[in-house]
């Protein structure tokens, strides 16, 4: 802990960034809530345990934080993927922001400058669903068709397109989401079964092959939904059909991007 | 508001038939925004198309829809004829009520009922169509032609004929490429080097052709008619400007060892030479790696006898930027060499030889003067076996594919050999005779009845030295696979045709596809032979497929006329399909998040990026644009965009959306 | 579009097919050229290619009461734009495993590839898409949805 305070603070002083995103206790013992730590004093608020689950990457693309000039961000594994993804994406160059990479076991910091040091530090932590995970996906899976619309039926009824989970995401970066193009209105804007369905559908193909399953969607989401379960899905099938996986370099292809002639499907007649 | 006009054909009875035009008609009337609709028995006719003109004109039409055949028959006419009345072009769609309606339905109620739909669904996508105007691209009246053999001398020849610019390059010393090799050419036997030559002196004396040899392409960059390409002028360490040809060089260079190419390793060569006697440029370059003086920093003799101080040791690689307007790819093909095969010895017997090396065996410009002597001892051979398809028709082993010429090639040798040894005894050992062409067949015949040379139908199983004789056992399947074995004293591969070297890494750089064999693919294998899937890129010659000679100058003046069909006009009209990013008023500029996913997807690499700029020149935003040059119009891109800020023009999400909504 | 065979009042499928001009589409046009005969009920939009084929015009194809969709283009190998099937089918792929998570019934969309060529083949899918999809009948789950859970 104090290591990653000297650290911050050394990087302030020095003047390298300007600000550095990390963590900091919540209103209560068990949250944990977003730092901008300006000041090297401020060094001093900034928390590292397990509250500090948060996928901090969202704020990176932000531009109210990108105002505050060059960034340091404190970035568990799953962060440091997403910050690969969205190099990948264009979002974000080599260089661009300072990851103060945290060990899986949440203990050591590491300094990671450039791409190549954050892909090797990614690269030592197997990415994946957890075994709770994948128990959860195998029981949706394991449900009759109907059991399954009744399933999501009952939680995307629930929804009112607040779209805290699209703010939550960091790879929900678009300037203009698919739901706010309206020539055509693709996605009705009120929230109604038809229009809620198609969201979850659209954000969930969005994310194919992008989403790095840091959960922060659906922990956003007022209403309970989990969201992330579809995403899931599709990562797992990514995988599956075509040895997809998001977050491994910044220079990784996108899933739809590309294709191999012999791609295996069983299902086109 | 829009303003369409409806016009719904009978096409005789073939849609009326079926349909109930008059009743597709009335319910149109109740289409928001349709003012104008009428049935006819012939719309294509003439008075059918001066009914959707009036009515244009009267009615004030901002759209039409023409409910008859496919679009693939009348679009071209119904849009002639709106353009004619004064309607954009791109104002008209066509509802596909017969193919897809009356002629594959009953007639029913049904059936008037999708018309009906299949039309109001037209009308919905007519309202959105935006005006658009073809494309039109600027062309530099200049073709890169790579490959200085047959095919790129007749492509170069015939465009250079027309009167247009031609660069031309090729990787060698010289031009002419295999069939300045080869000795007699099937089915005439007349001798190569005769016919090629004066080809490759016309290239040399065209003052539209610009040549350059010992070169490659580095890069080709952007689109149809508008290329800007870099050629690699390899160092040659002889200024081409001073020397003269004279040869004094060569004749004096000390390294004389070196295995010559051209001879295909059966004769020498020195380390300042030209490839061949007939060489165009005839002037030398020097090969460093065998060249004394860069090995070992001494001799420098050209430089002393060179009478015009033409040597250059300093030289370095050149490049050089050319703009042009069209490419024809002809690098040609490369052989198998022995080594390929194991059963065959893998090449450590140096009487099994290549076919192309039988070539300069036979030729009179070869080693051995025309002398058919074999390899190890110069003796003449007594029995010759000829081998064809070796690595050819061989999934198992080799190659899957038929090489095309070997047959014939194979029965020239075996005539050739013949016709210089008539009491010697020719062998060929084929899996079957494809000699499918003019006089071909016949000149198979020959070989068999005049020259008597012998057919074992059967494959080799192994080649072996025993007493200074070569021992090929084989089976001859028309006699049951009796077992065969000949003692031979010169064995004759016909190794298989593969792609020249380097032809994958070149077919990337043109960003042109290529098959499993890395032989360039055609646009499309019957109507389109000489296109690749790049616009503006055409192919020629055996780099495409193995091929024989009339076949690859065929194919090479039919790319010399697309090429020039391309040059026909100072400009190039296209359909104005093609994706757009679009452009919004600042501080956004354009939804496009700039993630250029897009970008990878494209099929044509048709999206680039574009730098938004304030005033004072900072970069603001990137954002994707589509070169409509390069744009083939697939839409890829446009499904793939998240935030849904490209669009395809003729097809666009709005478009679409309406169509949907109008079921 | 109607839902009911006014005839005999039974249930006749609604299907959409977004098909690709090149191949697709021109098989279509020879299964008319030859008199193949071929159930009514389907209604086609062309696109240039299946890569323009944007999973969302499936969904909205429900949302407006379809009740079965087809989706067909060129062969593997075959695409006029060359790749453009190749990206659509990798999208297919994860689309169609979505649809199916998210309790949709896939026997309601149906991928084909369907050549030029292929006329009779072009018939024959529309007519077995149309006979399965009769047997499912009504898409009434997904077409409820419209105005529902208006707060
Ligand atoms: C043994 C043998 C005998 C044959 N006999 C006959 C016959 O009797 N009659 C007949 O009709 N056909 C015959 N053929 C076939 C004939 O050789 C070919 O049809 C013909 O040579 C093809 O011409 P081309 O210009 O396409 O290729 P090539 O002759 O291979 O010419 C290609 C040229 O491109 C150059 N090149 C390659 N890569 C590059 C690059 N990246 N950049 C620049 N330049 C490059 C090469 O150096 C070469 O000069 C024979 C073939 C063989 C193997
Ligand atoms: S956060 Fe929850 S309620 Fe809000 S839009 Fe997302 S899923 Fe719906
Ligand atoms: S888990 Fe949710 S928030 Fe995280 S990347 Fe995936 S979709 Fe976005
Ligand atoms: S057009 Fe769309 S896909 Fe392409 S770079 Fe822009 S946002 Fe990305
Ligand atoms: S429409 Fe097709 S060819 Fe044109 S830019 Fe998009 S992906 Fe490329």
């Amino acid at each position: 802990m104090e290591e990653l305070k000297n650290k911050v603070r050394e990087l302030l002083k020095a003047g390298t960034v300007q600000a550095v995103i990390g963590y900091r206790a919540g209103s209560d013992e068990k949250t944990a809530r977003v730092a901008f730590v300006r000041q090297p004093d401020e060094a001093d608020g900034l928390i590292l345990d397990p509250r500090c689950t948060d996928n901090l990457a969202v704020y990176l693309l932000k531009p109210e934080v990108k105002l505050l000039g060059k960034l340091a961000i404190v970035a568990r594994p799953t962060t440091a993927r997403t910050i690969l993804q969205l190099a990948s994406e264009n979002q974000l160059a080599d260089g661009q922001v300072i990851v103060l990479g945290v060990s899986a076991d949440g203990k050591a910091v590491v300094e990671l400058a450039s791409f190549e040091a954050l892909e090797k530090f990614v690269g030592q932590v197997p990415a994946g669903l957890t075994e709770e995970e994948k128990v959860l996906l195998a029981k949706i899976e394991g449900m009759s068709r109907e059991e399954r619309w009744a399933f999501w039926q009952s939680e995307f009824a629930r929804c009112i397109k607040c779209y805290a989970c699209r703010a939550a995401c960091p790879m929900c970066y678009c300037s203009r989401c698919i739901v706010e193009s309206n020539q055509p209105q693709w996605i009705p804007v009120s929230p109604h079964d038809e229009g809620n369905l198609e969201w979850h559908l659209v954000r969930a193909m969005h994310l194919a092959g992008r989403c790095l399953n840091c959960g922060f969607c659906a922990k956003a989401c007022p209403m309970g939904i989990p969201l992330n379960l579809l995403t899931q899905r599709l990562a797992e099938e990514a995988k599956a059909a075509f040895g997809a996986v998001a977050g491994g370099s910044a220079t990784g292809e996108y899933a739809l991007s590309m294709f191999k002639a012999d791609d295996k499907e069983g299902f086109i007649r | 508001m829009a303003r369409i006009g409806v016009f719904v054909c009978h096409c005789g009875e073939n849609i009326a038939g079926t349909v109930d035009c008059p009743k597709v008609v009335e319910s149109m009337m109740h289409i928001p925004g349709v003012v104008h609709a009428v049935d006819y028995k012939y719309m294509c006719s003439d008075p059918g198309q001066r009914m959707v003109r009036d009515a244009i004109r009267e009615h004030k039409l901002t759209g039409v829809v023409v409910a008859a055949c496919s679009p693939r028959m009348h679009e071209p006419t119904f849009r002639r004829a709106c353009a004619e009345a004064g309607l954009n072009p791109f104002l008209c769609e066509i509802s596909n009520i017969r193919e897809h309606c009356s002629w594959v339905h009953e007639k029913s109620e049904a059936t008037t009922q999708k018309a009906i739909d299949l039309v109001r669904v037209m009308v919905e996508k007519v309202k959105r169509n935006r005006e658009l105007q073809p494309i039109s691209v600027p062309v530099t009246k200049t073709a890169l032609v790579l490959g200085g053999g047959i095919a790129g001398i007749q492509a170069a020849l015939d465009i250079a004929n027309c009167g247009h610019k031609v660069v031309l390059v090729e990787r060698e010393p010289s031009i002419g490429g295999h069939m300045a090799q080869l000795s007699e050419t099937f089915p005439t036997l007349d001798c190569s080097q005769c016919i090629m030559t004066p080809r490759m002196v016309e290239v040399a004396q065209n003052e539209n052709i610009t040549l350059y040899t010992y070169s490659e392409l580095e890069s080709l960059d952007g689109f149809i008619g508008n290329f800007k390409a870099k050629i690699r002028m390899k160092a040659r360490s002889v200024d081409m400007n001073l020397c003269t040809g004279c040869g004094s060089c060569y004749q004096k260079c000390p390294q004389k060892k070196i295995p010559s190419e051209f001879n295909t390793g059966l004769g020498t060569r020195t380390a300042i030479y030209t490839p061949f006697l007939q060489a165009v440029p005839n002037k030398p370059v020097i090969d460093r790696d065998n060249c004394l003086y860069f090995k070992k920093g001494v001799c420098k003799l050209c430089e002393k006898v060179c009478p015009t101080k033409a040597i250059k040791y300093d030289q370095q690689d050149e490049i050089v930027e050319v703009d042009v307007g069209a490419v024809v790819v002809a690098t040609g093909y490369n052989v198998l060499n022995t080594g390929f095969f194991p059963e065959y010895g893998y090449g450590k017997y140096k009487d099994v030889i290549t076919g192309l090396q039988f070539e300069r065996l036979a030729s009179a410009s070869g080693p051995t003067s025309g002398e058919i002597r074999r390899p190890s001892d110069g003796k003449v051979p007594e029995t010759v076996v000829f081998v064809a398809c070796s690595g050819s028709r061989d999934p198992a082993k080799g190659l899957p594919y038929c090489s095309k010429v070997c047959c014939m090639y194979t029965a020239k040798h075996a005539m050739l050999y013949k016709h210089k040894m008539h009491e010697g005894k020719a062998y060929i050992f084929y899996m079957d005779i494809r000699a499918g062409g003019k006089m071909y067949e016949e000149f198979v015949r020959r070989a068999v009845e005049e020259d008597g040379v012998n057919y074992v139908r059967g494959r080799v199983s192994r080649i072996y030295e025993e007493d200074g004789q070569l021992v090929v056992k084989g089976a001859d399947t028309l006699l049951g696979g009796m077992p065969l074995e000949i003692k031979a004293d010169l064995v004759v591969l016909a190794t298989a045709m593969v792609a020249s070297p380097g032809a994958e890494e070149l077919a990337q750089k043109l960003h042109v596809s290529y098959d499993a064999y890395k032989f360039i693919s055609e646009a499309h294998p019957k109507l389109r032979p000489v296109e690749t899937n790049t616009a503006g890129v055409f192919v020629a010659g055996a780099c495409q497929a193995p091929k024989d000679i009339p076949e690859t100058v065929a194919q090479a003046s039919g790319a010399a006329s697309k090429v020039l069909q391309l040059f026909s006009k100072p400009e190039l009209m296209r359909e104005p399909v093609v994706a757009v990013v679009n452009r919004t008023a600042p501080p956004l500029f354009s939804t496009c998040v700039g993630c250029f996913l897009c970008e990878k997807a494209c099929p044509y690499q048709a999206i680039g990026r574009e730098e938004i700029k304030a005033r004072d020149g900072k970069v603001l935003k990137v954002v994707a644009k589509v070169n409509a040059g390069l744009c083939q119009g697939c839409g890829t891109c446009v499904a793939l965009c998240r935030s849904k800020s490209i669009d395809l023009q003729g097809f666009t999400n709005e478009q679409i959306f309406a169509e949907i909504m109008a079921l | 579009m109607e839902n009911d065979n006014k005839a005999t009042g039974a249930f006749e499928p609604k299907l959409v097919a977004f098909v690709c001009n090149w191949c697709t589409y021109v098989g279509a046009d020879l299964a008319g050229t030859s008199r193949l005969k071929y159930a009514s009920n389907v209604r086609v939009i062309r696109l240039p290619c299946t890569g323009r084929i944007d999973f969302m015009l499936i969904l909205k194809a429900f949302a407006q009461g379809m009740d079965g969709v087809i989706v067909s283009g060129c062969h593997p190998g075959d695409c006029h734009y060359t790749v453009g099937n190749y990206h659509a089918r990798r999208r297919w792929i994860l689309f169609r495993s979505l649809l199916d998570f998210a309790g949709i019934d896939v026997r309601r969309v149906h991928f084909a590839w369907v050549s030029a060529a292929e006329g009779a083949k072009w018939a024959d899918l529309v007519n077995k898409v149309s006979g399965e999809v009769r047997e499912l009948g009504p898409y009434k789950e997904y077409q409820g949805l419209a105005g529902k859970g208006i707060a």
